[in-house]
């Protein structure tokens, strides 16, 4: 027994408009391009990909590129270790089905249509129909990437979504949105995913004994997502 | 295999990913259980004691809640599995789960997921994404995690 229903946690920050129930038709037809929307970490954004050289407006989507700067971040004390993160590439995904599952604890069921990798440790594309996420409180995500050395690339894609009153000022810690948020007052969303790759042996190995975290941003027309992957230093 | 055309879109930007000290544990553990199994060699150690130090966050190891579960791959890197449970200093329980890598080259790193009463104090640790940085005594009876939230 299920329906088709929206999302279980709809983004109050990027999805202004409503979501449609897109069939796998509707990629195979192509679809129009999103309005613009501003993103979180613009000023990274040019900076990052002025120096892998992708990115809107680079053709160079594909090519091998230099590693982009490592951001590192530390404690209060010195004796603290330092973590580092480094943008890795990025995934932009498009969904199919939303469908939820009325099971004690609700299942949702978003399948991936398709989508592509690009950014300058690896670029290729989704497997088009390779999996869905399967979220049950939190997002649990199956699919497959294909490089563009034709090699298969399983990811399991755990994902955290939270709504706060703005963005943090540093050192301060983000301060929780009403639930529903109240209509009118700015909310920032953070969507965080967390994926554990298996990679066959050869170019793509360090996937597998590499932690990433990735800022998740949900868009509309078509209804997708781009995931930017951080590896952890 | 399925066909598919990627839809043109003018989102292709970068996300941003800030991280931020929260806290840390020193945990104390049993040695290690060693067995040999199909997937590696299998490490299970019982967590016995450690507490939690940080500004948001006091609390203590909750004895045998737990452990590592890892296991150590044909390539030697450790798959990290590390689930155990806290008791704040107010009462309150935290689940904690640990996924990550622990490598020879000195690389132990870990996503942290947990879970908080989402009406108590430390309910801003629920549906938060922490990055962990872990060190481990020499004689793996130890370890210390320190925890950034991913913002």
């Amino acid at each position: 027994m299920s329906d088709k229903v929206e999302r279980p946690e709809p983004d109050a920050t990027d999805s202004p408009a409503s979501r449609g129930g897109l069939d796998r038709r509707a990629f195979l037809e192509g679809a129009s391009a999103t309005a613009a929307i501003a993103l979180g970490g613009i000023g990274l954004s040019a900076r990052a990909a002025a120096a892998a050289g992708t990115g809107p407006g680079s053709n160079t989507v594909g090519a091998h590129t230099k590693d982009s700067p490592i951001a590192w971040y530390g404690g209060p004390d010195s004796d603290i270790p330092k973590v580092g993160l480094r943008w890795a590439f990025s995934a932009t995904v498009f969904f199919a089905d939303r469908i939820m599952i009325s099971s004690p604890t609700p299942r949702g069921y978003t399948s991936v249509g398709g989508g592509e990798i690009w950014g300058p440790r690896l670029q290729g594309r989704v497997l088009p129909a390779s999996g869905a996420d399967y979220y049950k409180g939190s997002f649990s995500t199956y699919y497959m990437f294909q490089a563009t050395d034709g090699a298969l690339i399983f990811i399991h894609n755990r994902g955290t979504m939270r709504r706060f009153q703005g963005h943090p000022e540093p050192g301060k810690a983000p301060v929780p949105a009403s639930n529903p948020p109240e209509p009118g007052t700015p909310v920032w969303t953070r969507f965080r995913a967390t994926p554990v790759f298996t990679a066959p042996a050869g170019p793509h190995d360090w996937m597998n004994r590499t932690v990433f975290v990735a800022n998740a941003q949900r868009q509309d027309h078509p209804d997708h997502t781009v995931f930017t992957y951080y590896e952890v230093i | 295999m399925r066909e598919f055309v990627v839809p043109k879109t003018d989102t292709k930007t970068l996300g941003e990913v800030r991280l931020a000290y929260a806290f840390q544990l020193r945990a104390r553990f049993d040695p290690p259980h060693l067995s040999d199994t199909p997937k590696g060699e299998f490490r299970y150690q019982d967590i016995t004691s450690g507490d939690v130090r940080g500004e948001r966050l006091e609390a203590a190891v909750y004895a045998d809640s737990g452990g590592q579960y890892d296991t150590v791959r044909a390539d030697r890197v450790r798959d990290v599995d590390a689930h155990f449970i806290l008791k704040a200093k107010n009462g309150e329980w935290i689940y904690v789960e640990h996924v990550g890598y622990r490598r020879t080259d000195g690389y132990y790193r870990a996503i942290a997921y947990i879970d908080a009463d989402a009406k108590g104090a430390y309910d801003w640790l629920n549906n938060t994404t922490f990055v962990v940085t872990a060190k481990e005594s020499a004689d793996e009876r130890e370890v210390v995690f320190y925890y950034y939230a991913a913002n």
